[in-house]
C-alpha cells in the first residue's frame, strides 16, 4: 500500500510548504544587514529564481543523494542533524511499546475471557480513560510526584539506553508514552478476540478437549492479532504525536523535539527535513506491519 | 493494509444507516447505560458553560492581580477565586470558562470545515467513479501523513497562532471522515431510488444534493462527532507546544503548558485546565462509544 506515489505526494506536499513560506529564505539567509543585491546574489545561489517544478526536481535529486540542506541556525547539514536525533526517538518509541504492547495485549484478552464482569468493565473503562488522558497530562504528574520527589531524572537523555544512566532517564518518557497507547491496543485486542472466540475453528479446537486458556492463547489469539497489528501500525502515527510532546516535556533529544524547536525558530530546511523523516519513518513502520501481517496469516501471504 | 479495516468500517456503516431508521430506539438504548447517560448530560453542561462563559464567568479571564499570584485553591488570599488563580493572578476559573470556549470552538470548527471537505470528497468519489481512484490515493498521501505532522508543517510555514491550528485540525480531519463518507455513499449509489431519480431526469447536483448526501449525512454526522474528542486532544497537545494558542488567550492547552513552570509549587494552574481537557475528550469518547455500539446490532448482543 505504502507505494512510490504515496511517497513522491509526502515529499510535494513538503516541498510545497515551504514554497509558501511567508519569510524569504533568501533573506534570511543573508542577514539583517545584507544589501538588496547581495540577497539577489544567494536568491540565484539557492536556485530560488527558477521555476517551481525545477526546483522540485533539484530538491527530489538532492533528497535521493540525501542532502537535505543546512540547518539555519547552527549551519550543519540537517543530515547530520537528524542522525543525532533519529536513534533517540527510535528508542523511545521501542522503550515505550515494548512495555505497552504486552500490557495491552494482556489486559484486552483478560476482558475478552471475564467478558461482561466487573473486570471487563474496569479495563474498558481504564482503556477509554487512557485514549482520553492527554498525554502532557501523564508526563506532569510523572514530573511532579516521580521526578520532583527525585526518584527518577526526567530532564534529558543520560546516554544510549544500554547504559544504566541512560536506561533510567528513558524510563519516565518511555511510561508516559506507554500510558496512552495501553488502552487502544486492550480494546482491540478485547474486539478481535471477542470474534475470534466465536469462530467454527475454536469450537472445532474445544470440542477436541483442548483447555479453555490454550484454546484463548494458542487458537484464538494468533487470529486476533491480525487487527491489533495494524492498530499498532497506524497508531504509530498517533504515537509519534504523543513523542513531539514527550520529548519536548522531557528534554529528549529526538526528531520530535527538533522539529518543534526548528519550527520556532523558523529554521525551514531543518523543520522541512524534521518532517520528512517522520513521514518516511511513519511509512516504513507500516511496510513492517505489511510483512507483519503476511507472517500473522499465511493466507495474505499466498494471495 | 488498511482495505479489511475499511470493508469492516462500510459494513459497520450500513448498519449504522438502518440502525438510525430506529432513532429513539438508539437514545432509549444510550439513556440505559449508566455511563453514557452520564456523559450525554455532562456534554450538555460543557457545551452550555462553553457557550454561556461570558455571562457566567464570575471575573475578567484577563485582568491580573499580581497580588493573588499562585493562589491556592482555596486559599486565604482570594477567598472568591473558587479554584485559585494562576501566575498573573487571574481567576482560575474564569479562565477555564473562557478556556473551554476557545478548546470547544477551535474543535468544532476544525472538525466542521474539515469534515465538510472530506464529505465532500467523498460525495465525489462514490458518485464519480472516474474521480474514485484520484480522489481516494490523495486521501491516502494525507492518511499516511500522521496529523501531528500536519500541525507541525502548518506552524512551520503560517506560524503559531489559533488560525494555524484549526487550518491543521481541520486538514487532520479530512482523510477519515472522506473515507466514511465514500464508504457511506457507495452503499446508498447501489439503492434503487438512486436509479429511479436519474430515470425521471434529475442532473447530477440533485441527485447528489437531494438523494445522495441526504442520506448519507446522519453518518457523517456521527462520525464528526466521534472525531471531536480527537481533534481536541490534538489541538490541546499543539497549543501545548506552544504551536496553538498563544498566551494570554485563555486556551485549556496553552494554560497547562504556561502552569508548568509553576509545578512544584503551584500544581493546580497546570493540573486544572489537564483534568478539563480530560474530562471534555473522555465525555467525547464515551458517548462516541456509546453511540457505536448503539448503532451496530453486531455488537449488541
Amino acid at each position: 500500500m505504502i507505494s512510490l506515489p504515496v511517497l513522491l505526494g509526502v515529499l510535494l506536499i513538503g516541498f510545497l510548504l515551504l514554497q509558501v513560506v511567508p519569510t524569504d529564505p533568501a533573506t534570511v539567509v543573508a542577514g539583517p544587514t545584507a544589501t538588496r543585491a547581495e540577497v539577489e546574489a544567494i536568491r540565484q545561489q539557492m536556485g530560488l529564481d527558477r521555476p517551481l517544478w525545477v526546483q522540485f526536481a533539484g530538491y527530489l535529486g538532492r533528497v535521493l543523494q540525501l542532502d537535505l540542506g543546512r540547518s539555519m541556525i547552527s549551519n550543519r547539514p540537517v543530515v547530520d542533524e537528524i542522525a543525532l536525533t533519529f536513534w533517540p526517538t527510535v528508542e523511545l518509541m521501542l522503550a515505550c511499546l515494548i512495555w505497552a504492547v504486552p500490557l495491552g495485549i494482556s489486559l484486552g484478552t483478560l476482558a475478552a475471557r471475564r467478558r461482561g464482569t466487573t473486570v471487563d468493565r474496569a479495563i474498558m473503562a481504564l482503556s477509554v480513560m487512557g485514549v482520553s488522558v492527554p498525554v502532557f497530562w501523564v508526563g506532569l504528574l510523572l514530573i511532579q510526584y516521580v521526578g520532583g520527589a527525585g526518584l527518577l531524572p526526567f530532564q534529558g537523555r543520560n546516554g544510549p539506553i544500554w547504559t544504566a544512566d541512560g536506561l533510567l532517564s528513558i524510563i519516565l518518557p518511555a511510561v508516559t508514552l506507554g500510558a496512552v497507547f495501553v488502552g487502544p491496543v486492550a480494546r482491540m485486542t478485547r474486539t478481535s478476540l471477542l470474534e475470534t472466540l466465536g469462530a467454527d475453528y475454536v469450537r472445532t479446537a474445544r470440542a477436541k478437549g483442548a483447555s479453555d486458556w490454550r484454546v484463548t492463547i494458542r487458537h484464538a489469539l494468533r487470529n486476533a492479532m491480525i487487527p491489533v497489528v495494524t492498530l499498532v501500525g497506524l497508531q504509530i502515527g498517533f504515537l509519534l504525536g504523543g513523542s513531539v510532546v514527550t520529548e519536548t516535556m522531557f528534554a529528549w533529544p529526538g526528531v520530535g523535539r527538533m522539529a518543534v524547536g526548528a519550527i520556532t525558530s523558523s529554521d525551514f530546511p531543518l523543520a522541512q527535513g524534521a518532517i520528512l523523516i517522520l513521514a518516511v519513518g511513519f511509512m516504513a513502520v507500516n511496510l513492517i506491519v505489511d510483512v507483519l501481517y503476511a507472517y500473522l496469516d499465511p493466507r495474505i501471504a499466498r494471495s | 493494509m488498511t482495505d479489511a479495516a475499511l470493508s469492516v468500517q462500510s459494513s459497520a456503516d450500513q448498519r449504522a444507516i438502518a440502525a438510525l431508521r430506529r432513532k429513539n430506539a438508539v437514545w432509549r438504548r444510550i439513556l440505559k447505560d449508566p455511563p453514557a447517560a452520564a456523559a450525554t448530560i455532562f456534554l450538555f453542561l460543557i457545551v452550555a458553560a462553553a457557550i454561556l462563559a461570558p455571562w457566567i464567568a464570575p471575573f475578567d479571564p484577563y485582568s491580573n492581580n499580581m497580588r493573588l499570584r499562585l493562589c491556592p485553591i482555596g486559599g486565604a488570599r482570594c477567598p472568591d477565586y473558587l479554584l485559585g488563580a494562576d501566575n498573573q493572578g487571574r481567576d482560575m476559573l474564569s479562565r477555564i470558562l473562557f478556556g473551554l470556549r476557545a478548546t470547544l470552538g477551535m474543535g468544532v470548527t476544525a472538525v466542521a470545515i474539515g469534515g465538510g471537505l472530506g464529505a465532500l470528497i467523498g460525495l465525489s468519489a462514490a458518485y464519480f467513479k472516474r474521480l474514485d481512484q484520484p480522489l481516494m490515493r490523495l486521501i491516502d498521501v494525507l492518511l499516511s501523513f500522521p496529523s501531528i505532522l500536519f500541525g507541525l508543517a502548518i506552524a512551520a510555514v503560517l506560524g503559531t497562532g489559533l488560525g494555524s491550528l484549526v487550518i491543521a485540525l481541520s486538514i487532520a480531519a479530512v482523510p477519515s471522515i472522506a473515507r466514511i463518507a465514500r464508504g457511506a455513499a457507495q452503499s446508498i449509489m447501489q439503492q434503487e431510488y438512486m436509479e429511479a431519480g436519474r430515470a425521471v431526469g434529475l442532473g447530477d447536483t440533485a441527485l447528489i444534493w437531494r438523494y445522495l448526501a441526504l442520506n448519507c449525512w446522519p453518518t457523517i454526522l456521527i462520525y464528526m462527532t466521534l472525531q471531536l474528542g480527537q481533534a481536541i486532544l490534538l489541538g490541546a497537545a499543539l497549543s501545548f507546544l506552544g504551536l496553538g494558542a498563544q498566551p494570554p488567550t485563555a486556551e485549556l492547552g496553552s494554560m497547562a503548558a504556561d502552569g508548568r513552570k509553576f509545578l512544584s509549587i503551584a500544581p493546580h494552574v497546570s493540573t486544572i485546565p489537564c483534568a478539563a481537557i480530560f474530562l471534555v475528550v473522555l465525555t467525547f469518547n464515551v458517548l462516541g462509544d456509546a453511540l457505536r455500539d448503539a448503532l451496530d446490532p453486531k455488537l449488541r448482543q
